[in-house]
C-alpha cells in the first residue's frame, strides 16, 4: 500500500492518539482513515440531497 | 485571532456579505428580523409575502433560489455589507468572489420537520412519503455535508445560533451574533425583535 504524509496540528495529533486508544483502534492511522472514510461517505451522499431538494421545492424555498 | 481573520477577509474580498442560513423553519426569518432591528441593511425583494407560516415575512430574495443553477452570480457583489437569507441547501453554491459571515440557525430537527409538514399541508403540496424519522436523518446528514463543504473555504466565517436558545433567553445569542458581526449592533433591539408567540411547533 502506498502511503502519503499529511500535516496535522500537534494538538489535534495528541487528541487523535488519545481517542484512537480509547476507541480501540490498532493505530492512530487506522482511526484517522476510518474517520475520513466516514466524512467522505457523507460528502458523496447524493440521494438524500435529491429528496431534500424535492421537499424544499414543495416548500417554495428553491425553484 | 478572529479580528485578524476579519481584517484579512475584508482586505481580500471587501466587506463580507452577512448570510443568514439554516434549514427552512429553523428561525432564519426571525434572525433576519433581529438583524434588521439591530440596524443592518436587509436584502429582500418582498416577493414572497408574509403568510400564516411566517406572519412577520420571509425576508427572501428570489434570485437566491437559483444559486444552484449555473449563471451569473456577480449580482451578489452589490450586497456586500448587507444581509441575505440563503437556506442551507444553497450555501455551497455561493461564489468564491465574496467573503461571507454565516449566521447559521439550528433548531431541534423534530420541530423543523413538524413545522415543514404543516407548511406543506397549508400550501397544498404533497407531504413527504418518507417518515419523519427518515427525514430527520436526511437533514442530519445534509447538515454535516454542508459543514464539510463549507469548512475548507477560506472566505467563509461561521456562527451557529440556536433558535430554541433564542426563544428561551435571546440576550446571550444576540450578544454572540453582535460580536461575530463586528460588535456595533444594538443587542437590545435584537432582543426586542424576538416574538416568542411564534414558537408554535415545540418538540414534545
Amino acid at each position: 500500500m502506498f502511503c502519503s504524509r499529511v500535516k496535522i496540528d500537534r494538538a489535534l495529533l495528541r487528541k487523535i492518539r488519545m481517542y484512537s486508544k480509547i476507541a480501540g483502534y490498532s493505530s492512530p492511522s487506522e482511526f484517522v482513515t476510518h474517520a475520513l472514510e466516514k466524512e467522505i461517505a457523507i460528502l458523496e451522499e447524493a440521494d438524500s440531497e435529491e429528496e431534500i431538494k424535492k421537499k424544499l421545492q414543495g416548500l417554495g424555498y428553491i425553484d | 485571532m478572529s479580528l485578524v481573520r476579519d481584517l484579512w477577509l475584508r482586505a481580500r474580498w471587501g466587506n463580507p456579505i452577512v448570510v443568514v442560513s439554516g434549514l427552512p423553519r429553523s428561525g432564519t426569518s426571525m434572525m433576519m428580523k433581529m438583524l434588521l432591528a439591530a440596524g443592518l441593511e436587509i436584502v429582500t425583494d418582498e416577493i414572497r409575502a408574509a403568510d400564516e407560516d411566517n406572519p412577520k415575512g420571509y425576508f427572501e430574495l428570489e434570485r437566491v433560489k437559483d444559486l444552484d443553477k449555473s449563471g451569473d452570480k456577480t449580482w451578489l457583489k452589490a450586497h456586500r455589507g448587507k444581509v441575505v437569507k440563503v437556506i442551507s441547501f444553497l450555501l455551497k453554491d455561493l461564489p468564491d468572489d465574496n467573503a461571507y459571515k454565516v449566521v447559521f440557525m439550528r433548531r431541534s430537527l423534530d420541530e423543523v420537520v413538524a413545522s415543514q409538514n404543516k407548511m406543506l399541508v397549508r400550501r397544498g403540496e404533497p407531504t413527504d412519503p418518507a417518515s419523519d424519522a427518515e427525514m430527520i436523518e436526511r437533514y442530519r446528514t445534509h447538515l454535516r455535508r454542508t459543514e464539510a463543504l463549507i469548512g475548507g473555504r477560506k472566505n467563509f466565517r461561521w456562527l451557529d445560533v440556536s433558535y430554541n436558545e433564542i426563544l428561551g433567553d435571546p440576550r446571550g445569542p444576540a450578544e454572540r451574533v453582535a460580536r461575530f458581526l463586528g460588535g456595533r449592533l444594538s443587542v437590545d433591539r435584537m432582543v426586542e425583535a424576538v416574538d416568542a408567540s411564534l414558537y408554535r411547533n415545540r418538540a414534545r
